[in-house]
């Protein structure tokens, strides 16, 4: 549905976002991770047709960006963008607002309130659709931006901070939609920075810091970045972990293991599962005092954190 | 689909213009000032006749002499020669409306939607920057041709009703009412409102917006009104000649905002 070959932009010779390539089947949720001023927000206007990029291409759901101004507003038909600020004219009623909108979108009148009492009770704003927009909630904007992004049945959705400056409850409606969204088989793009949000959501993850330094499906990342299904395993010890990370990185009797930490009383490092019970062995034997031990899969947090550090 | 974006854009702007604290008065404000003029002049007039059959200024002597002369006033006494020509010059109030008012409304068309964060949601719709600008094109030219034909209209009524109070013909409107009203002040609405669009598009401050509209647009259309105002009162043809000038610079500033108009600088630099 989403295909991009080297899409770079720059801003007076500044690269924002510089060779991008990446591709997002149908019905699939893809999450695009990132800083502030990571190039997000720069890339899906570019694939908005918003903005043209400095070289490179991109298809979205059939149109090439920068085909020209009819295959533009074609691709513009075919998307919905939830903008980082909600962005509604607050005098008006949400009922104006959108049927406003819907106009612009070409939607008949009776498409129009159709889809206005469809989305309006899904989100739980029909007894609002009166009130001027200026009186809503943040939470209640954002719900009413989204409906905006999805009342022309597009088959793209792009959305850019969906839950940013929510509250939790508000936070979570959102994602309960964005899931419900999902399961109708749409394709959808969120630009977050919540993690946790897109662990729950994606199912495939990039992460961009103008370049794309990772881009892959949840699972494999999750296998860590050897594919083999390694575990990180933290060991909170009772005494300073440095003596005991030395002698592990020296190798044999010790179990194999990768990517030996310590810091402070904590020892982190990375093994493949039937690893860990000879590890806990070893510093049992060795006589290390051990409180606590976990042992799991990579976080999305650890991936992102390992690739914007530079550590993949 | 362009007309219905028209509309849509005329009824959403006009709501907010309600609102505004800044431009309502001026719909109201100026075309009253605009109908006062003439009305005065009209209820001035008998005094007018009386100063004039006794003055014997050579000035005075030579207008009426040359007024004589003009097609429109043979056979009128030189008061009322006179009457009708100082009324015919008061159009000119009615190209004042659409300039001061044109040049605030247009100011707040798309830095008002840049401040509401509502210029990106609407790019992002299938709409054409032809549309776009077509439609906030006419929803600041619609309300503001609208009062200035209102004001006429007035202006027109009251005049007429006093002169024939007095026995006299309706001296309004007259054929340089007509085309001022009906063509050169809606293309001047055009030409101000263009480029104080452009103006708006570059900015981000509606008030600065404004304050540079004054500046860019004021000077220049106050210098044309004051020629077209001694033109219209001497000359039909030079008169028309202005109307095809403006329409011709309408078409041009239209043609200048659309291709100028460009989508990525407005978002890219405005935050």
């Amino acid at each position: 549905m989403i295909a991009t070959h080297g899409l770079t932009r720059a801003f007076d010779g500044v690269p924002a976002v510089e060779d991008v390539s990446f591709s997002v089947p149908a019905g699939t949720l893809f999450a695009l991770l990132g800083p502030n001023g990571a190039g997000k927000t720069t890339t899906v206007r570019m694939l908005m047709g918003l903005i043209g990029p400095s070289a490179g291409t991109a298809t979205v759901a059939g149109y090439r960006i920068g085909g020209g101004a009819d295959a533009g507003r074609l691709l513009r038909r075919a998307c919905g963008l939830l903008t980082e600020a909600p962005g509604f004219y607050d005098r008006m009623s949400a009922g104006d607002n959108l049927r406003f909108f819907g106009r612009l979108y070409g939607l008949s009148e009776r498409t129009l309130r159709q889809q206005l009492e469809h989305f309006l009770k899904l989100l739980e704003l029909w007894d609002r659709r009166d009130d001027a927009v200026g009186t809503f909630s943040k939470g209640m904007k954002q719900r009413l931006a989204i409906i905006r992004a999805l009342f022309h049945d597009p088959k793209v959705v792009f959305l850019d901070e969906p839950t940013a400056g929510l509250d939790p409850e508000a936070a979570l409606e959102v994602r309960e939609l964005i899931a419900r969204l999902k399961n109708e088989g749409r394709t959808i793009v969120v630009c977050t920075h919540n993690l946790d949000e897109a662990e729950r959501l994606a199912d495939a993850v990039g992460i961009l810091r103008r370049r794309l330094l990772v881009c892959d499906t949840l699972e494999r990342l999750r296998a860590g970045p050897e594919g083999d299904g390694s575990l990180t395993v933290q060991c909170t010890l009772t005494a300073p972990a440095a003596d005991t990370a030395l002698a592990l990185r020296s190798g044999p009797p010790a179990p194999r293991v990768r990517e030996v930490r310590a810091a402070d009383v904590t020892l982190t490092a990375r093994c493949l599962p039937d690893e860990v019970p000879r590890l806990v062995a070893w510093l049992v034997g060795r006589g290390a005092g051990i409180r606590e031990v976990h042992a799991a899969a990579d976080s999305l947090e650890t991936i992102y954190l390992r690739a914007v550090r530079g550590e993949r | 689909m362009t007309r219905s974006v028209v509309f849509l854009f005329l009824a959403r702007e006009w709501h907010d213009t309600r609102h505004n604290s800044r431009v309502l008065p001026l719909y109201f404000v100026l075309p009253l000032v605009a109908v006062a003029l003439p009305i005065l002049l009209a209820l001035m007039a008998p005094s007018m006749v009386r100063d004039l059959q006794r003055s014997a200024e050579p000035s005075t002597i030579a207008l009426t002499q040359n007024l004589a002369r003009l097609a429109e006033f043979q056979g009128l006494p030189p008061g009322e020669a006179l009457a009708r020509y100082v009324l015919r010059a008061t159009a000119g109030m009615f190209l004042l409306i659409p300039i001061a008012i044109a040049s605030t409304a247009a100011a707040f068309s798309i830095v008002g939607e840049k401040q509401q964060r509502t210029l990106e949601p609407i790019l992002a719709t299938p709409i054409t920057d032809r549309q776009l600008l077509l439609g906030k094109l006419l929803a600041t030219v619609g309300p503001t041709v609208a009062a200035t034909w209102a004001a006429g209209f007035v202006a027109i009524l009251v005049v007429d009703l006093v002169f024939a109070s007095r026995g006299m013909a309706a001296p309004l409107p007259d054929r340089y009412w007509t085309m001022v009203l009906l063509v050169l002040a809606p293309a001047l609405t055009v030409a101000v409102s263009l480029v104080t669009m452009r103006l708006s598009a570059r900015s981000s401050d509606p008030q600065a917006t404004v304050q540079m509209s004054a500046l860019a647009v004021l000077p220049i259309f106050l210098l044309v009104v004051a020629v077209f105002g001694r033109l219209l009162t001497r000359s039909f043809p030079a008169l028309l000649g202005a109307c095809v000038l403006v329409l011709l610079l309408d078409f041009a500033l239209f043609r200048m905002n659309v291709v100028r108009f460009r989508r990525e600088e407005i978002l890219t630099t405005w935050k």
